[in-house]
């Protein structure tokens, strides 16, 4: 008995720790080779941990801006050596700031939208209610492949091709029912009484909403933050169709473009990915501690 | 001050389930009125309506003189005590109390005066700075209760607030409310499906089925003279015992009759179904109104096997089979019975109730 009970927690143990490995090695790698010279990188067998840590990588992304490279002086740098920097170096910074641009603004209006929707989905009775809600999963079955062309005529019409607006909304397009999904399902976990009870106490539908189911809501409200922040952060496909210079470019794109250059410099790469990271590692480090179960316990007798 | 009153209303859902149906109801000022009802027989929206959570789809609502049909549940002078007592989960048990005050822009001073207060009557002080899931469930319930008590609303609703509560607990709070209502001097409207609650807090009862009013009266008026078979068998405890038959004639009176058992109709209701002998009708029987007897029957006695004793303590419930039906009697604990004895039991003839076969409707009241 104890021993099959010792051998089952020894399996989870070894279970978490390969599935940890998995997912964690990529990142690890990123981050230490960030740090690593491009001779370095390129060595057999690869340096798990840098032998001559160097800052040079992120150095080169914050200078960036006073060099110029073209086709004459691109081997100045030696690519051995990780000297060479990539044509458009200098777009990495001001892209990372349009994408922070774009998903703060799709995560604040995101939650404009998807929260008052999902207390009327969840808690007011009105005909068609459940076909709208199948309806809004519906639209998250299309693959945004297939939403590229109108997407991108929409755009066009509207005159917003490469304007950070152009990605602000058809991100929010995106997310917004998903969100609402999300939330819906946890105002409907909530029970109807206090719904109830804070409008006999004396709020609007409004109030209630803000004053009563919000602050029970926050877990799922920073589930929701972090699935907008990171959609907005990563999204790749519509940012390549919509933008087309630093106006808009976001970050994904513009790292991206690195690999299309004259040489490819694997360690500056590397050290932009570590840097597209951060941000949404803070916002999850922010938001972590908002996640706590059993805010609602003692709502309703147990 | 409140006098609510229902005008033909109504609660039609447009998948056409009737929720209400057609509603005439004057409450008081400062009464205690009980919706009294199985689930589901509409008690519950009608206490929505007065709230304001459910709309009026057919007829009018009055608070006093004014249709209130439409007007929001946080623009009517309403306070609620709910089953499941809905407390705020995030808020401690002072910022529950307090929060009807602050959202109806109270000063500050007022709001804490009258928690306190609310706290004190209730005995729950010491649990001011807890959190619902702290406390038992006798202590949420009076937090409930202190909720909807510091508004000094000029309506006060509660939806079954003890149902979830236990026995002797239950027992308590129903004195605290009846208590309760007698200090606040406001109207109540208590919502249950327990009859022993609506026959002690009510001044009046209000009987419902599926959305249909069955009786209203006063707990006596209820209990002893039921309008129809489901009030009769609604309330009592063990409910009332039905027994198929007919009128006929007995030596001249009028009699209900079933096989050997014969039981002569009082001279007032004998003269009220008079010239009716051989209608089907349904005799009802209260447990409590009969007594162990030894002598002959005189057309007031049922005669029958016992199936079981069951003592409950003060008394003792008998399961008797008469005319192929059983039973339930209720009678004093010095008569020593058996299961398997035959036993004659004495019928107070003054308190049969008789039915209608057909509509179920009562015949003599």
């Amino acid at each position: 008995m104890k021993i099959t009970h010792l051998g089952r927690r020894a399996l989870l143990f070894f279970s978490s720790l390969l599935f940890a490995i998995y997912v964690l090695a990529p990142i690890g790698w990123l981050v230490s080779s960030s740090f690593q010279s491009e001779a370095e990188i390129t060595s057999v067998p690869p340096h798990w941990i840098p032998h001559q840590p160097t800052f040079e990588n992120f150095a080169t992304i914050f200078t960036a801006k006073d060099k110029v490279v073209t086709y004459e002086n691109r081997k100045e740098g030696d690519t051995a050596t990780g000297g060479f920097i990539p044509s458009t170096a200098k777009n990495l910074l001001p892209s990372m700031w349009n994408s922070l641009i774009v998903a703060v603004s799709v995560v604040i209006l995101n939650l404009l939208v998807s929260v008052p929707a999902a207390y009327a989905l969840a808690k007011i009775r009105f005909i068609g209610r459940d076909s709208s809600i199948y309806f809004m999963l519906t639209t998250r079955v299309i693959p945004d492949i297939a939403l590229v062309v109108p997407f991108f005529l929409f755009v066009q019409q509207l005159g917003l091709l490469d304007s950070l607006l152009s990605l602000i909304i058809t991100y929010l397009a995106i997310t917004v029912p998903f969100s609402t999904f999300i939330l819906t399902g946890y105002f409907e976990s909530l029970p109807d009484d206090l719904d109830k009870a804070a409008r006999v106490d004396g709020c609007s539908r409004l109030q209630t909403l803000l004053l009563v189911y919000l602050p029970l809501a926050l877990p799922s409200l920073v589930a929701v933050v972090l699935f907008t922040f990171l959609t907005s952060w990563n999204e790749f496909l519509l940012a390549l169709m919509f933008t087309q210079t630093l106006a808009s470019q976001t970050m994904p794109i513009v790292v991206a473009s690195f690999t299309s250059d004259f040489n490819i410099s694997f360690s500056f790469i590397n050290a932009a990915g570590v840097l597209a990271i951060v941000p949404p590692v803070v916002v999850a480090i922010m938001f972590e501690r908002y996640i706590v179960s059993g805010l609602t316990a003692g709502a309703v007798k147990g | 001050m409140a006098r609510i009153k229902f005008e033909g209303v109504g609660k039609h859902y447009p998948n056409g389930f009737v929720a209400l149906e057609n509603l005439n109801l004057d409450i008081a000022d400062k009464e205690f009125l009980v919706l009294l009802g199985p689930s589901g027989c509409g008690k519950s929206t009608t206490l929505n309506m007065i709230a304001g959570l459910e709309d009026v789809t057919e007829g009018n609502l009055f608070f006093d003189n004014e249709v209130m049909n439409t007007v929001p549940p946080h623009k009517r002078d309403v306070a609620m005590v709910f089953q499941s007592y809905a407390l705020y989960p995030n808020k401690t048990v002072y910022e529950n109390i307090a929060f009807g005050l602050r959202m109806r822009k109270h000063p500050a001073d007022e709001v804490d005066r009258r928690v306190r207060d609310a706290a004190r009557r209730l005995e729950i002080v010491p649990l001011l700075e807890r959190r619902p899931d702290q406390l038992s469930g006798g202590q949420r319930q009076r937090v409930a209760l202190g909720r909807a008590m510091v508004r000094q609303p000029s309506v006060f609703l509660m939806d079954e607030p003890l149902s979830n509560l236990d026995a002797t607990l239950r027992i308590s709070m129903r004195a605290e409310i009846k208590q309760l209502h007698q200090a606040m001097q406001t109207t109540f409207v208590y919502v249950t499906h327990d009859q022993a609650e609506a026959l002690t807090l009510a001044d009046r009862i209000v009987v419902m089925r599926s959305g249909v009013v069955q009786q209203i009266g006063k707990p006596d008026d209820i209990y002893e003279r039921p309008r129809n078979m489901f009030v009769a068998s609604f309330l009592g405890n063990p409910p009332i015992n039905f027994m198929d038959g007919t009128l006929a004639l007995e030596n001249g009176r009028l009699a209900f009759k079933r096989g050997q058992t014969a039981l002569t109709l009082p001279a007032s209701v004998a003269e009220r179904l008079a010239g009716q002998a051989g209608r089907a009708v349904v005799l009802g029987i209260r447990a409590e109104d009969v007594a162990s007897y030894g002598g002959a029957s005189d057309g007031d006695c049922l005669q029958g096997r016992t199936l079981a004793v069951l003592p409950v303590g003060s008394d003792q419930f008998l399961e008797i089979e008469i005319e192929g039906t059983p039973m339930f009697f209720r009678v004093g604990k010095e008569g020593q019975h058996k299961a398997g004895d035959n036993v004659t039991l004495k019928v107070n003839l003054n308190r049969l109730h008789l039915f209608d076969k057909q509509d179920s409707q009562s015949l003599i009241w």
